[in-house]
């Protein structure tokens, strides 16, 4: 028990300040505390935890990404096109993981082949890749989108849960694994603890990092395929905006800006505080424009806390000792 | 005489540690004082004190007699006129000299910085350090030596009558260290009271007057450095005897077998540098700092690019695309000089910085188990009698040497048949050497082969079976027999000199 305390001190505070927040929109209204909320907010966090759990894992390496919602919408486009002119469904989404692959790949040639910083990089490819989602459809939306397609993700299995909640959580599964379970993983938190001495320990840096902004894009495309099957319809202008929120959700899990620190689980429950915010506000009927307040104002709490943390262990240590 | 500093029953304790345990001694005005002992002995936690790092801690220290207590280093420095110059000297590298110098106070006119009174101040005082870089110069032109000068110049500028200099030749070649033991001299013709502390038991014969040694942070002895030798200062720093100098118990079982030869290769800062590694022997390369000698290393295990030449492991010339992972996978990795940042993972624990190399020794079918790191791990700490025997601390709240230990680990978690040492004792007090040199001829009485890259020349000689000189990026002598080992002709090798 203590030990899953102190593994896991960070993602349990969240937690507990995740229900805190929870009780507090049930405390000024009941409906809150239903099963077809909890379900909206589950579905609520769906695309935002996808990307989510693919930023943090490209923030661990030291870098960012912050074309994924671009890939996002390129994906949307690129499937809702495929799937309206009659491909398979199942084929349609193997090329919408496979653009997701490529658009990563490039990311991922710009910050390793040619040393450009991840930020400026991916600030380069995000306005790149809403530049052709734009140029490809010419602004205009692909609508219409069959059934078959929008059933696999949109469906809803016993008890009302929508396929796509099953997608987030294998998702996130997976990333778990890569993390805390693979040799990929190790070099991944060791890139970020400190390049150049994992490069010197025969780290092939290159490669992990292909594998992270491949790993992200990848997610960012799962997500843009989820939300059109959601809506029935893709846009280039979808999915803007979105990387700030990825962001915001890794930060708020614990995941180090500098690289190096970050969970699976950590940004689950990052994602999913943001969630129960947003639902939260809309039940208790406050005006949606604060939501951006308290976001921020969480996001800055969740930030300091990290010192505060320090403080606080400091402070015990001292009085065992004493 | 008067007591310029007086550490009355000082006391530290950190989470879980007590590392200065009733410390209590002084230092005259105006003598260059040591303060010796292995690292962990407590040194750096005393300084930190006296600069006024730590606020919190028992006991008094008095200043010429006066009792203070700083709010934190700049106070010390200004209102105490007490300066502390960095093993690894902070400066802004983009600003200029005279910037750098008076960076927080700055003479100003009116709003504005009056930068014709900072650059006549700064090269003022540059003058008397005989310095030849000019306040208006900028920083990231200076060599290590002369950002040394710039530390003890900001020093002068706050008027400083005591200055500390913690390992300030660690990183300087032997031409800049004569310059600052002059103007060590030189400021303390003039009055200033100097703490020196250093590894380098040379530095402290030629330099100091009196030295105070630190024990497991207790104070031990304060000595008169001329009445005393070389091995009393180390049996009061360690508490028992240990060889002074790198020496080695037994020659390699040496072979003829080539296992790494070098053609002809040249890189950004060396050129032409041919050598060959045979299994089982210790090949020294000395030569200055910035000889060019840590390029080749780096080049040769793919974490820099060739411009031409061949490299052999084994027999075989390594593929065009060369990396760390190949050059580890192909049996061969490098110890780096520095470290802290090229060493170890600053966030990961000592279990995880020595399994990073070798992971898939630790797999339990397709994932990697902790427990198994974790097992060997203890396994190497155990025995290379690693200090505090604790896996699953941060590797960068270690000592040196230890540090230095783990790094080691991890190499030999791995298969590598040649392991390349950049400095392998820098930093690194007086016991922990002689453990790492221990080590190295148990790994070649293994039979692997070593390159040892040494800017130290007793550590060179002593540990070396055969020797490369090199100088300003070539190769000027090989010595291929201890007995041709000369520390006269050596150093003129490595200066160039035929």
């Amino acid at each position: 028990m203590k030990n899953i305390w102190i593994k896991n001190k960070r993602e349990l505070v969240v937690l507990f300040a995740t229900i805190v927040m929870a009780c507090v929109f049930t405390a000024l209204n009941a409906t809150f505390f239903t099963y077809n909320n909890f379900l909206t907010i589950l579905q609520q966090m769906v695309l935002n935890g996808i990307l989510a759990v693919g930023m943090m894992v490209t923030i661990i390496t030291g870098g960012i990404d912050l074309s994924v919602g671009c890939t996002f919408a390129i994906t949307g486009i690129t499937v809702a096109s495929c799937t309206v002119n009659g491909m398979n469904p199942v084929l349609a989404i193997l090329v919408g993981l496979v653009i997701g692959a490529v658009l990563g790949f490039f990311n991922g040639f710009l910050v390793t082949n040619m040393k450009l910083q991840p930020f400026i990089a991916t600030l380069g490819t995000m306005s790149l890749y809403r530049g052709i989602a734009y140029v490809v459809t010419g602004g205009l939306p692909v609508t219409s989108v069959p059934d078959s397609y929008r059933n696999i993700f949109n469906g809803k299995m016993i008890g009302g849960i929508r396929y796509y909640i099953i997608v987030m959580i294998v998702v996130f599964v997976i990333a778990y694994i890569l993390l805390a379970k693979t040799r990929t993983g190790d070099y991944l938190y060791a890139i970020g603890g400190n390049e150049e001495a994992a490069k010197l320990s025969g780290v092939n840096v290159n490669k992990t990092k292909y594998v992270a902004y491949i790993f992200c894009s990848v997610c960012a495309a799962i997500a843009g395929m989820v939300m059109l099957a959601s809506l029935g319809s893709a846009e280039a202008t979808a999915g803007s905006g979105y990387e700030t929120n990825a962001i915001a959700a890794a930060a708020i899990g614990g995941t180090r800006m500098a690289g190096g620190k970050g969970t699976a689980l950590g940004t689950f429950i990052g994602a999913l505080m943001l969630a129960v915010l947003k639902v939260g506000m809309v039940v208790i009927n406050v005006d949606s424009f604060w939501q951006f307040v308290v976001t921020g104002i969480i996001i800055i709490v969740a930030s300091y806390f990290e010192f505060v943390q320090q403080d606080i262990e400091k402070f015990m240590v001292r009085r065992k000792t004493a | 005489m008067e007591k310029a500093v007086e550490f009355v029953k000082i006391n530290k304790h950190f989470p879980g540690a007590h590392v200065l345990k009733d410390v209590s001694f002084s230092v005259y005005a105006g003598e260059v004082h040591a303060l010796l002992g292995e690292n962990g002995a407590g040194k750096s936690t005393l300084l930190n004190i006296l600069h006024g790092v730590y606020a919190e801690y028992e006991g008094e220290v008095l200043l010429h007699g006066k009792k203070v207590s700083f709010k934190g280093p700049n106070d010390a420095i200004v209102n105490g006129k007490i300066s502390k110059v960095h093993q690894e000297t902070l400066v802004v590298k983009d600003l200029t000299v005279g910037q750098n110098v008076t960076l927080g106070y700055e003479p100003r006119k009116g709003v504005f910085v009056d930068y014709a009174k900072m650059n006549k101040d700064v090269d003022e005082i540059l003058g008397q350090l005989n310095c030849k870089f000019k306040s208006s110069d900028l920083v990231s032109e200076l060599t290590a030596g002369e950002m040394q000068m710039l530390a003890i110049a900001r020093a002068l500028y706050h008027h400083s009558n005591i200055i500390s200099l913690d390992e300030p030749t660690a990183s300087l070649t032997m031409k800049e260290t004569e310059a600052l033991f002059e103007v060590i001299q030189k400021l303390k013709k003039a009055g200033v009271t100097i703490l020196y502390v250093s590894h380098r038991l040379e530095e402290i014969f030629q330099i100091c007057d009196r030295a105070t040694i630190l024990r497991d942070g207790e104070y031990i002895e304060t000595i008169t450095v001329a009445e005393s030798t070389r091995e009393d200062l180390i049996h009061s720093m360690v508490g028992r005897s240990v060889a002074a100098v790198a020496s080695r118990l037994k020659p390699s079982p040496m072979t003829d077998e080539v296992v790494l030869s070098v053609d002809k290769l040249s890189g950004d800062k060396f050129s032409e540098v041919s050598f060959e590694l045979h299994k089982g022997e210790i090949l020294g390369f000395f030569g200055l700092v910035g000889a060019g000698r840590t390029e080749v290393m780096r080049t040769i295990i793919g974490a820099d690019d060739k411009i031409s030449g061949k490299i052999h492991l084994n027999g075989k010339e390594i593929p065009r695309i060369w990396n760390t992972k190949k050059a580890l996978n192909a049996g061969i990795g490098l110890l780096p000089e520095d470290r802290k940042t090229q060493g170890f993972m600053n966030l990961s624990m000592n279990y995880e910085n020595v399994a990073i190399s070798s992971l898939e020794k630790y797999m339990k079918g397709p994932f990697v188990n902790t427990k198994k790191k974790i097992v060997n791990a203890k396994h190497y700490f155990e025995e290379m009698d690693v200090h505090p025997r604790r896996v699953d601390y941060l590797t960068k709240n270690m000592s040196g040497g230890n540090q230095q230990k783990v790094i080691l680990a991890r190499w030999m978690s791995t298969d590598v048949d040649i392991i390349i040492f950049d400095e392998p004792t820098k930093g690194v007090d007086v016991a922990a050497k002689a453990e790492i040199y221990r080590l190295m001829e148990q790994l070649v009485e293994e039979g692997k082969s070593l390159i040892v890259v040494s800017s130290e020349l007793p550590e060179a000689m002593g540990i070396s079976d055969r020797m490369l000189i090199m100088c300003e990026g070539k190769i000027t002598a090989e010595l291929s027999k201890k007995i041709d080992f000369n520390e006269d002709s050596i150093l003129n090798y490595a200066i160039g000199g035929i």
